[in-house]
């Protein structure tokens, strides 16, 4: 294969930018610094607190309110942090990591936000002796700020229902993450009434200060990483669409060319968030796998036609600009605990795993595992299968439909007799996965040493 | 990630002992009430008059003609007030808040329940050395505050 022959020798490979090795040791570190924030605003809640302000009408509930307004908002700030894809981190967990850590925990600083806002509004009827709908018409119009906030709660919980699972599933992926976009706005509604009325900032010039840093950074962050680094790494590079090449049924690669791609630190395995400069495309970007390390001055993509996005792609004509953002994805060879791998791919998975293999030293011995319904799934088979051999490694071409070519436990053991010496690469359509993720657990696979990458449609 | 939840829990027990320890500091004695920052503006957001003195330079004891003054307005995180004294020689008699007003209601109740608590206690101090009532910190010190001002334009210690 063209590509591994560049890789190993040459003066272009000695000059290539080697892709950043993940370090675990930050992601502690944000772990530390994250408790850290929470124990000290869960600490100024509490040590605002008296005894005669709680034993007050109402005090409790007032308590309860900023407690869980605080709790709630830094809760909301970590969100913010999770998905703005500060490199360091992004490197150690993966894309699909941070969303999942995102995901399980958005419901947290919802749920904390809605309580405050009862809490708050029943402490306040209790002290005045007023009666709820009451409380809740002076609350919303003689309160600074708290209108707006209320506001920014109604479309914070707006997003938190449109994301539950059962209703998501019937949106549009678009649709979706466009709205899910004013969750900032929410944020950036609720700020003021915090240092307004809160009893941890109002006459604290300092808390003010730290929270206003502290989100301020944050928003500098999004804005950095989400925003201003994909500007410059598109520019430099430049990348156009060269050619657009059949790979199989529905199945295409995408050449593109670009300038200085040496200087594109990508590890196999890694995708890029790729945004297609034409006319109905240009808005919306989408995660592909890159299908063979970059050949200056040109990059290949390969994907499978399964929505209306991955469908428009095969009709992109060469010339198109394109913006890039990433490298993103923990699916690299600097994942790997044990001496050898196995790496398992289904239908168009197998692209992660292609350029994957192109990391992996000669004489490894890979073992690799395709799967597909039918023969024509098996896209880049030929390629793989010179990859694999140059390695001194095996593969094996799992054809048919579910049922009679199963992957499960015993025909894992039975491929792949020294599972425990290997670490195992997954990639493919979400359900695949998780059946292998099941069945390495069921032979007491230890979790750090079982990595995967899922697609969703 | 194995062990993340113990990376949060000791770093959430370090944040939480720092902020508290911090905070500790700061409200171990009264300190707001000793040294309290005075904030005070401007007569434009005042509606009753600044501070007035009437009648002659204080007398010692308790005879002499009955002076009113009003301290300066303090402001405070919720709101603003201001304290007018009324005493007969040295010996403070009445103590009323002709201005008072918050940022919201919530405020506005609690000044109003606390406010008699404060004037009891001038009145049983002889002066602006008051604990102030906990649970309205700002309140307390305002309305110290601002007596203590009313005082000086009374010349009575």
């Amino acid at each position: 294969m063209v590509a591994a022959r560049s890789r190993r020798g040459g003066k272009r490979q000695s000059a290539r930018t080697e892709p950043h090795r993940p370090r675990p040791a930050l992601l502690r570190a944000g772990l530390v610094l994250a408790g850290a924030g929470l124990g000290a605003v869960t600490a100024l809640a509490i040590t605002d607190e008296t005894g005669a302000e709680l034993r007050a009408p109402g005090g409790v509930m007032t308590f309860l309110g900023s407690l869980t307004g605080l709790v709630g908002t830094y809760l909301a700030l970590l969100m913010v942090l999770l998905v703005s894809r500060i490199p360091a981190i992004e490197r150690v967990l993966g894309q699909d990591g941070l969303l999942r850590w995102h995901r399980r925990l958005a419901p947290w600083p919802i749920s904390l936000l809605l309580a405050h806002a009862l809490f708050i509004t029943v402490g306040y009827a209790q002290a005045a002796r007023a009666g709820l709908g009451r409380q809740v018409a002076v609350l919303l119009t003689r309160y600074p700020d708290v209108l707006i906030a209320t506001v920014g709660l109604g479309i914070m919980c707006a997003i938190g229902a449109i994301s539950i699972r059962a209703i998501r599933r019937r949106l549009r992926r678009e649709t979706w993450w466009l709205v899910h976009l004013y969750m900032y706005l929410a944020l950036a509604l609720s700020f003021a009434h915090v240092l307004a009325l809160g009893p941890s900032f109002v006459s604290h010039p300092l808390t003010q200060i730290v929270w206003s840093v502290a989100w301020a950074a944050t928003a500098g962050l999004v804005l950095c990483y989400r925003f201003g680094l994909p500007v410059v790494r598109s520019l430099r590079h430049r990348l156009v669409v060269h050619e657009v090449r059949r790979e199989g049924p529905g199945v295409v690669s995408v050449i593109c060319s670009g300038r200085r791609l040496d200087k594109l630190a990508i590890a196999g395995g890694q995708f890029f968030l790729w945004r297609f400069l034409t006319r109905s495309m240009w808005w919306q970007a989408h995660p592909y796998t890159m299908s063979a390390r970059p050949q200056p001055p040109y990059v290949r993509l390969t994907v499978k036609a399964v929505g209306d996005h991955s469908a428009a792609v095969a009709r992109l004509r060469p010339g198109t600009r394109i913006v890039i953002e990433g490298p993103y994805g923990a699916f690299t060879r600097f994942a790997q605990q044990r001496p050898q791998v196995l790496l398992v791919a289904a239908g168009i998975g197998v692209t992660a795993l292609r350029s994957l293999l192109e990391d992996l030293p000669r004489n490894s011995a890979p073992v690799v595992v395709l799967r597909g319904t039918g023969p024509e799934d098996l896209v880049l088979r030929t390629e793989v299968a010179e990859l694999v051999r140059h390695r001194r490694g095996r593969l094996h071409e799992l054809v048919g439909p579910r049922e009679q070519a199963r992957l499960d436990e015993r025909s894992l053991q039975r491929l792949v007799p020294d599972l425990h010496r290997r670490d195992i690469y997954v990639c493919g359509p979400e359900g695949f996965v998780t059946s292998i993720v099941e069945a390495a657990a069921r032979l007491g696979l230890s979790s750090e040493a079982v990595h995967h990458e899922a697609y969703a449609l | 990630m194995k062990r993340a939840g113990w990376y949060v829990i000791a770093g959430f027990a370090a944040g939480f002992a720092g902020m508290a320890g911090l905070h500790g500091m700061g409200a171990a004695a009264p300190a707001a009430l000793r040294q309290p920052k005075s904030a005070s503006t401007g007569a434009s957001a005042v509606p009753s008059a600044p501070a007035r003195t009437t009648g002659p330079a204080a007398r010692a004891g308790s005879s002499g003609p009955v002076r009113t003054a009003t301290g300066i307005v303090e402001q405070y995180g919720y709101g603003e007030l201001a304290v007018t004294v009324t005493a007969r020689g040295n010996q403070i008699t009445s103590v009323s808040v002709p201005l008072l007003r918050t940022a919201e209601p919530y405020s506005q109740q609690l000044a109003q329940q606390v406010i008699p608590m404060l004037r009891a206690e001038v009145l049983a101090a002889h002066g602006a050395q008051i604990h102030g009532v906990s649970g309205a910190t700002y309140t307390s010190v305002a309305y110290a505050q601002s007596i203590q001002s009313a005082l000086d334009k009374l010349h009575i210690k």
